[in-house]
């Protein structure tokens, strides 16, 4: 080939021995691909432009993922990565890092991720906070008599006291979701919570072979916490909190 | 394949239907193999991605902000409001989003749309564009990931 060879977007690595074709349409609605090399195939597409319009493509690349991962064991790589060919997809991701891909696809194998994330009503649980800390609820009263002016301190103090009160809870609600769910899962990651409603955020790796026991213990957390925190339950999803690998691919090669 | 469950009376969404986009865009934006070097390459409009509701609870305007919200409160009902009517209503309606997060939800739901608007969403992308600008989380950043992956 000559410099004609196209730029790829790279999905994710999977075991070469899996056959099964990808057939939903990735990035820029291309076809879907696999470069092979030892016992590992990565899941490629041709790129035409130089720049992919991020809120279309992250569609494209989620979707790929699932269909890919719906039978075999797939390492999903981070949105947004190209490479600048074919043989740098060889070269640089899957010949260096082969012992690691392997092993990780290995661990990987017959599990999936399912991310179980909490969310507060946020009025509700403001009520909840102002009747469960009198000192909240009497600075709320004080400042109800004064002008918003006067009570600029107060107001943050008012607002940072409630922050520390809800963050708390927060606390307190992880921790019972992961005593609940952690034993039935072979890993448990905490993620970062989104907004001001959310109360947790947790992905946990299960063997496909306990999903049925893992969602029933997610039903059973569901009730015990639904006076206040709503529970999504999402997945199964590709591994993507426990493949956050970060490996070395040296230059880019088309500097 | 991904399911996100449909609500019951407690609050717990049991499946199937088939999982939104918002459900999995964090995982998806923040998670995965990391090539180094090779890492969003060339994206359009990731800022505009990254812009979710990642609120810092450790400022002053949040502080004033629900310092605001507590003050709304209708504190004469707070005994009885936690009733069954209440509970169901905000069960039904899908956890009544706070007012104050609806400007960043929007943005959200107007890159995103619904999962079959794909159409439209290069047209949308442009006008929520101009907001990139404002991101205080640079896309390019991995210092500020969370990696509290347990085990190995």
């Amino acid at each position: 080939m000559t410099d004609a060879e196209p730029t790829l977007y790279v999905y994710g690595v999977l075991p070469a021995s899996e056959r099964r074709a990808v057939t939903v349409a990735g990035v820029e609605d291309s076809g879907v691909r696999t470069v092979r090399h030892g016992e590992l195939a990565a899941l490629v597409s041709d790129l035409d432009s130089e720049a992919l319009a991020a809120a279309r493509e992250v569609r494209a690349h989620w979707r790929v993922l699932e269909e890919a991962s719906a039978g075999a064991t797939v390492l999903p790589v981070r949105f947004g990565t190209v490479m600048e060919s074919e043989s740098a997809v060889r070269d640089r991701l899957l010949e260096p890092n082969a012992e690691r891909l392997v092993g990780l696809l290995r661990e990987l194998e017959g599990r999936v991720q399912l991310n179980v994330r909490g969310e507060y009503d946020e009025e509700r649980l403001l009520r909840a906070v102002v009747s469960g800390s009198p000192q909240v609820a009497a600075l709320r009263e004080r400042l109800q008599t004064l002008p918003d002016a006067a009570g600029y301190y107060d107001r943050i103090r008012l607002g940072e006291l409630v922050a520390a009160e809800i963050e708390r809870r927060r606390e307190e609600d992880r921790a019972v979701a992961l005593e609940r769910l952690e034993p039935l899962a072979v890993s448990a990651s905490t993620e970062a919570v989104t907004g001001t409603e959310g109360a947790f955020n947790l992905a946990f790796l299960v063997e496909r072979g306990r999903l049925d026991r893992f969602s029933a213990a997610v039903r059973g957390l569901a009730e015990e916490v639904g006076e206040r925190v709503r529970i999504r339950y999402v997945g199964p999803l590709p591994p993507y909190s426990f493949a956050d690998a970060e490996l070395t691919a040296g230059e880019a090669g088309w500097d | 394949m991904a399911a996100v469950g449909a609500p019951t009376s407690r609050g717990y969404l049991e499946r199937p239907r088939p999982s939104g986009l918002a459900d999995v865009i964090d995982v998806i934006l923040d998670k995965g193999i990391v090539i180094d070097a090779y890492v969003r390459v060339a994206l359009i409009g990731i800022e505009i991605l990254t812009i979710d509701a990642r609120i810092v609870i450790a400022s002053v305007d949040t502080y004033l902000r629900f310092a605001e919200a507590v003050n709304r409160l209708d504190i004469a009902h707070t005994d009885d409001s936690q009733g069954l009517p209440e509970l169901m209503e905000s069960v039904t309606s899908g956890g009544a989003k706070s007012k104050t997060e609806g400007a960043l939800e929007g943005v959200k739901e107007k890159v995103f749309g619904d999962d079959d608007e794909q159409e439209k969403e290069k047209e949308k992308e442009k006008s929520g564009r101009r907001r990139s600008s404002s991101s205080k989380r640079s896309s390019g950043s991995s210092s500020s990931r969370s990696r509290s992956r347990k085990g190995s």
